[in-house]
Order: structure tokens, then C-alpha cells, then sequence
């Protein structure tokens, strides 16, 4: 067995001491995986996600990536591990007055110095790759337009580019289709798992639509309450057990996927 | 079987409480204060009077002498304004959570910013005039302070508003403080940061004016100069100017609205 790509071991977050979100999670993440983390709302998914790039500073527990502990890390450090670490967000998190392609650059700010970035000297490197991303994710006409001037579906676009463009080992993904319509969330999901697969990049996202995690993901990580229930391929994942996961909730599993089956090849990578 | 349906379920008794405790509490202010309504209503014919026979018509003999005071008042808060917006932006990031994480420090701003707000204009120019004299610069400074009181406060509402979840994507991706404030918080801040100043830019053109009553400088030296020398003619004639200015820069600053297409708050 190879060795993980990330491993957390006793994974704990409490607020102010009393509020337990996480109790204690242990996992093994490794190269080239698609974990999708379902769950109801309040299981901690999202705490769960933020931990590992420390967004959220965990209470108790090692992080394993990149052969340090990512837990302990400070300052400078903790900078340069985030740059690895590519975050894809529920509601975009885009800066809407700033341009499209400045916003994908802004995946490079962890990699670059301040006064690099505060003068634009982006390296044609640089540039020509957030250009082929853009293309690629069919906004190539776009690149100009301020952020906040485009559909959402085409913003969760850019925050795709952006996280690519921090070339990461990681990419983690917080409800990235939770605010689109069914198309757009298609569109999206779709690009992401394109983009994952053809980089052979590993993606742990959160999503709340069971079905849609069933489509996409080669293991399924389940959270209730705090603790991970299931863990295994989405083949395994029975009725009874999505039943358990989402116990007094039921209504948040009940909406089905997207409400539009999959069309693979719907969309054409053009560039 | 009918039954009447009640447009509100809210308590009448409750209600007429409120209202009887409100008339209290105006009704012993009147009585603490020893002020008799009737003598104000019986004073109104006098005062009227009064502003028409010494007050009209204004006299606009020195136009060119007022322009100048004019003047003086709207570069005071053009120039007031515009350091304080500077300033403000400072310690309003000093004063943010979102970008401040040290309480110490955000505490120690908090308070002192708060102690600038709550001193009225009009007593930090009476103060600074012991210290710098009669003049222009005292009325500056006074306009800068209370202004920085007032924005900066404002300023960090608006910048833990953006920095709550829009500035995640850049501290995700690994960014310094200084990325995150030229890349994430000041483009995004633009818009509430003109709004605010504009906004206080109003208040400031008003309070120019009002400063030179305790002699610094401006529009309303003039004003009390004229009245103390019982120019009444005169000292309508300025009034008449200042609102004519401060009506003229609130249909500037509303047609400056417009074209940066920031709204209203």
C-alpha cells in the first residue's frame, strides 16, 4: 500500500470548550482519490473540510500532508502549505470588482511576494495558464468582465480556475453547487471531476445531494454527528445506511441529485 | 356560527401604556425645564417680526467679501474630509476583527476612536483654539477629528461585512495580510468607502459652516461677526448663502452618486 496523501488521526474541534462539532474523525486520503463527504447540515462537514486547511484551527489532532503536520504549522509555513491546498467555496468568494483572469491569478497570491502581486508582475506563465483555464472552462470570452458581472455557474467557473491555478496537491470543494440551478450544478460538477481526473488531483468535497455523490466520487465518507459513519466505495452505500446518516433529517437527503440526469459530453473542452 | 376576526392580536392595554408613558416623560420635561408651551406660541408673532423688520431684505452689498468665506468653507471640508477618509480607513482596519486579530490592539483603537466621536465638533475646535489660536487650522483639525471618529467606525462595520467570507478565498490560497488587503478588502471596500465619505462629506460642509461661531474660520465667522455688530441685513444675506451652499453640495454629491452608481445606504 502506498503511503496517504493526507492523513488525520484523532481529528477534534470544540467551540470555546463546550460545543464538541468534530469527536474525534481518523482517515487516510490517498493519491488520485474523489471523496465526496455527505451528511445533514450541522454534522460538521463543513468544519470537517476547513480543518484541513486550517480556515478552522482544529482542538486535538494530527493532519498529516505533505510530510508535515499541517495542525502545528504557523505563520509563513501554514502560508505556503495553504498554497497547496486548492479551496473551492459555496458561495464563490470571489472578489466581484476585480476582473475575471485577477481573480484566477489570485490562486498564485500564497506562491508570490507581496510586491510582485501588488504591481501585477505576474510571470507569462502565469498568465497564459490562467488563460488556458478560463478557455478550458469555456469563459475564455469572459477573462475582462468584472466578477460580480457574470452567472453564478460561470463564478463557480472562475473559483475552479483559481484553485487550479495554485497548482495544488489538494483540492477541497465546500458545497460548490449548493447556490446553482440544476444545469449550472451539472456544468460544474462535471468540470470538476474533468479537471480532477485529467490532473490526477485529489478532491474531498462536501455535498449534501447523496445522489450526485454516487455518480462522481470513488469513496464516500458519511458524517453524523461529528463522527465519520461511513467510510467505503459508493457501491457499498445501502439505503439503510443513508438512512441512519441522515436520521432525523430526512428531509435534506430528499432532494433528488439535481433534478437533471447526467449528459456526459454535453459540454466541449475547446483549446 | 360568526365569529368576529381581530386585525391584530396585539394587547390595546399595552399599547395605550406606552403612549401614556411617552406623554409622562414629555410632560415632566416640560414642567423640569419650567418651559411653558403657551409663552413659545404667544413669542411666535414677535419673532416673526422681529426677523422681518431687522432681517429684510439681506443685504448682499459685500457678495465678494462672503465668496471668499465660501470658499474657505467648502475646501475645509473637501481637504477634512478627504485626510479623514485616509486616516479612517487606518484605524478602521485596526478596529476589525476580520483583520485585526489582536484584541489588545482593536480595543485600545476602539476606545480612542470612540472618544473622538463623542466629543461634538463644536467643543473640540472652543478646545483647540487655546492651543493654536484663533484661525483656519483649528477649524480644519476639529472637522478631522470628530470626522475620523465618525468614519472610522463606519469603515469597520463595512470591512468585517466583506472580510467575513469573501477575503476566505485569498487566505485559502495562501496569502499574506497584505495580499489579502490590496487583492480582497480594498476593491471590494471601494464602494461602501465612497458612500461613507460622501456621506460625511455633507455632514462636514454643514459643520464648516458652523465652526467660525466659536472663530474658526469660514462661513459662520462671518455670521456671528455681523450679528454681534447687529448687521442684521447682513448676517440674513449669509445665511441665505449657506443654504444655498449646503442645498448646492447635496445636489452635487447626489449627482455624484449617480455617476459612480453607488446608491444611497
Amino acid at each position: 500500500m502506498t503511503t496517504p496523501l493526507l492523513s488525520i488521526k484523532g481529528l477534534q474541534k470544540s467551540y470555546g470548550g463546550k460545543k464538541m462539532v468534530l469527536k474525534g474523525m481518523d482517515a487516510e486520503i490517498f493519491h488520485g482519490e474523489f471523496i465526496v463527504v455527505i451528511g445533514p447540515s450541522g454534522a460538521g462537514k463543513s468544519t470537517f473540510i476547513r480543518c484541513i486547511n486550517r480556515m478552522v484551527d482544529p482542538s486535538e489532532g494530527e493532519l498529516l500532508f505533505d510530510g508535515q503536520d499541517l495542525a502545528k504549522l504557523k505563520g509563513k509555513k501554514l502560508r505556503v502549505a495553504r498554497s497547496k491546498v486548492g479551496m473551492i467555496f459555496q458561495h464563490y468568494n470571489l472578489i466581484g470588482r476585480t476582473n475575471v483572469i485577477k481573480n484566477v491569478l489570485h490562486g498564485r497570491l500564497g506562491q508570490i511576494p507581496f510586491y510582485k502581486s501588488a504591481l501585477g508582475l505576474y510571470t507569462s506563465e502565469e498568465k497564459s495558464m490562467a488563460f488556458h483555464l478560463l478557455t478550458k472552462l469555456g469563459l475564455g470570452e469572459h477573462i475582462y468582465k468584472k466578477a460580480s458581472a457574470l452567472s453564478g455557474g460561470q463564478m463557480q467557473r472562475v473559483g475552479i480556475a483559481r484553485a487550479m491555478m495554485q497548482q495544488p496537491k489538494l483540492l477541497l470543494a465546500d458545497e460548490p453547487i449548493a447556490s446553482l440551478d440544476p444545469k449550472s450544478a451539472q456544468v460544474v460538477m462535471d468540470q470538476i471531476h474533468a479537471i480532477t481526473k485529467e490532473n490526477n488531483l485529489t478532491c474531498i468535497m462536501n455535498l449534501h445531494q447523496v445522489e450526485v455523490a454516487k455518480n462522481y466520487a470513488t469513496r464516500i465518507i458519511g458524517i453524523k454527528d461529528g463522527k465519520i459513519v461511513y467510510d467505503d466505495v459508493p457501491a457499498k452505500l445501502t439505503n439503510e445506511m443513508i438512512d441512519y446518516i441522515y436520521e432525523g433529517k430526512e428531509e435534506e437527503m430528499g432532494q433528488p441529485a439535481t433534478g437533471v440526469e447526467p449528459v456526459k459530453g454535453e459540454f466541449s473542452y475547446g483549446a | 356560527m360568526e365569529r368576529s376576526i381581530p386585525l391584530s392580536v396585539e394587547k390595546k392595554a399595552k399599547t395605550y401604556l406606552n403612549l401614556g408613558l411617552l406623554m409622562a416623560v414629555v410632560l415632566f420635561c416640560f414642567l423640569y425645564l419650567n418651559v411653558n408651551v403657551g409663552d413659545i406660541v404667544t413669542a411666535l408673532p414677535n419673532l416673526v417680526g422681529f426677523l422681518v423688520d431687522n432681517f429684510m431684505p439681506p443685504n448682499f452689498t459685500n457678495l465678494g467679501v462672503y465668496m471668499g468665506a465660501v470658499m474657505d468653507t467648502i475646501l475645509f471640508a473637501i481637504v477634512g474630509t478627504y485626510i479623514s477618509a485616509f486616516l479612517a480607513f487606518t484605524f478602521g482596519i485596526l478596529m476589525s476583527e476580520a483583520m485585526m486579530p489582536n484584541p489588545w490592539v482593536r480595543g485600545l483603537v476602539r476606545f480612542f476612536i470612540s472618544f473622538l466621536r463623542n466629543i461634538p465638533v463644536l467643543i473640540w475646535a472652543s478646545l483647540l483654539i487655546f492651543v493654536f489660536g484663533i484661525g483656519n487650522m483649528v477649524g480644519l483639525i476639529a472637522l478631522i477629528l470628530a470626522t475620523v471618529g465618525f468614519l472610522s467606525r463606519s469603515y469597520a462595520e463595512s470591512i468585517n461585512e466583506i472580510a467575513g467570507s469573501k477575503l476566505e478565498s485569498l487566505r485559502a490560497s495562501g496569502a499574506g495580510w497584505w495580499q489579502i488587503l490590496f487583492h480582497g478588502l480594498i476593491p471590494e471596500f471601494i464602494p461602501s468607502w465612497m458612500n461613507w465619505t460622501l456621506f460625511s462629506f455633507e455632514i462636514n460642509i454643514r459643520a464648516s459652516a458652523i465652526l467660525g461661531t466659536v472663530g474658526a474660520g469660514g462661513l459662520g465667522i462671518l455670521i456671528q461677526t455681523n450679528l454681534n455688530m447687529r448687521n442684521f441685513t447682513e448676517a440674513a444675506a449669509l445665511i441665505v448663502i449657506l443654504v444655498a451652499m449646503v442645498l448646492l453640495t447635496e445636489a452635487a454629491v447626489s449627482l455624484l452618486r449617480k455617476r459612480l452608481s453607488i446608491g444611497g445606504h
